[in-house]
């Protein structure tokens, strides 16, 4: 009995064996390739069905979009991030989003001229909903941070500081470094501060604290009070918390300069 | 119907002049727009620097604020250069306030007049601010210096002739 594996006529059979299974291996190959095309065909008519039957939930419910937004997270896509393609144009995400946008323009430029360019989310969330009507679409504060955050990403002077567990919208290009808002961040409790305050709770030296007040000043975000028992305070209207419901007058408007 | 304050009435900064240029003007802006609807709302037409001060428009009680008068003397300022406000004497301590200037005033009487038919009847100045009939009009009550003020911008006008009577003054509409 011949052993196996020996001789040429072995090694022969093995390289035929070889071919045989890397042949395998590219018509495996094929086949998956195949098998792929088709899954992806299916994919894309399953989404396409899962865009129209929820394009309308889309557009009406906040908590489907936040959960829509953290499903596209997931799997590493960003519905935002272009105005073209399957999104935008089957979803409408980007319409929504960039319609949201226009409107927080126009809020925070008819209040400028009274809060500085700086106005807290509640205050944004609450004119954005009023302007909406009655029967608009529910629009909740993830979408406005959503919608800020494309904003910022176009170059438009949006900001947003962290403040007190919520944010304060930054609309104008002011400067604002990290000195500036850790004092606006101490200043959200009260809608005020002052030097000794800020003295007391950072830590700062006198000089330091008067430097960012000054600022504060100059960008038309605070206003100075000197009348304040103790030592003069500082007042931003973006923290008044009487101005929230405030509509703007014929008169404040009349003052407004483009 | 009660008196509406702006938001900034109750911000406290706004009863200390504001350091910085463009606030100010804001500032100004509004504690003009503030005095003039305040006058208007209870038909003054008179202030009294030292009355000012202690009347709830520049004074508020609830939060402890109140106008210096130097403050209320650049707020007086600014009404002047607008044309709403004249001094009556040198020292600046009384002033006419005209929230609404004599040619409104005009039109208006002219307008109350035109449309009750009277054109060409004479009234005394008497009848026109303090007669029953014009009773529950915006001018009724209006002071003589601005009465006459406004006839007179009529009568430039070519709308009214300022009459000289035996008891007073009179006015002819045209």
């Amino acid at each position: 009995m011949h052993r196996r594996g020996v001789g040429a006529g072995a090694i022969a059979k093995k390289k035929l064996a070889e071919a045989k299974y890397k042949e395998r291996g590219t018509v495996l190959a094929e086949d998956q390739i195949v098998q792929m095309s088709k899954q992806l065909e299916t994919f894309k008519s399953n989404l396409e069905e899962f865009a129209s039957k929820h394009k309308q939930e889309i557009r009406k419910s906040s908590q489907f979009r936040v959960q829509f937004q953290e499903m596209c997270a997931t799997i590493g896509v960003d519905p935002l991030a272009s105005s073209k393609g399957f999104w935008s144009e089957m979803l409408g995400v980007g319409d929504f989003y960039y319609e949201l946008g226009v409107q927080i323009i126009e809020v925070c430029l008819a209040l400028k001229h009274r809060n500085g360019g700086l106005i807290t989310l509640d205050e944004l969330h609450h004119r954005v909903l009023k302007g909406r009507g009655k029967f608009a679409q529910d629009v909740s504060q993830d979408d406005l941070v959503r919608a800020i955050k494309k904003l910022k990403a176009m170059g438009n002077g949006f900001g947003m500081i962290p403040v007190g567990g919520s944010y304060l919208v930054q609309s104008v290009p002011a400067e604002l470094n990290m000195d500036h808002t850790v004092v606006l961040q101490l200043a959200e409790k009260k809608g005020y501060i002052s030097v000794g305050e800020i003295r007391e709770s950072l830590k700062w030296e006198t000089e330091r604290a008067c430097h960012v007040l000054d600022h504060l000043l100059k960008e038309g975000l605070a206003w100075l009070d000197s009348q304040a028992s103790g030592e003069p305070q500082y007042w931003l209207p973006a923290l008044f918390s009487e101005l929230t419901s405030c509509d703007v007058t014929p008169d404040e408007a009349n003052q407004m300069t483009p | 119907m009660s008196f509406e304050w702006p938001w900034q009435y109750n911000f406290p900064p706004f009863f200390t002049l504001q350091p910085n240029v463009e606030t100010r003007q804001k500032q100004l802006a509004a504690w003009s727009s503030l005095t003039l609807s305040f006058c208007r709302h209870h038909k003054l037409y008179t202030l009294d620097v030292m009355e000012a001060q202690v009347s709830p428009v520049f004074n508020n009680k609830s939060i402890d604020r109140k106008l210096s008068t130097d403050a209320i003397l650049v707020v007086f300022e600014e009404l002047r250069k607008k044309g709403n406000l004249e001094w009556l004497d040198k020292n600046k301590t009384r002033c006419l306030v005209m929230w609404r200037r004599p040619e409104e005033w005009g039109k208006l009487i002219y307008q109350w007049v035109s449309k009750n038919g009277m054109v060409n009847t004479v009234f005394t100045h008497y009848e026109l601010a303090n007669g029953d009939d014009t009773e529950g009009e915006e001018f009724h009550g209006l002071e003589e210096w601005m009465l006459i003020r406004s006839l007179q911008a009529l009568q430039t006008d070519g709308r009214a002739e300022i009459i000289s009577m035996d008891d007073g003054k009179g006015v002819k509409f045209f």
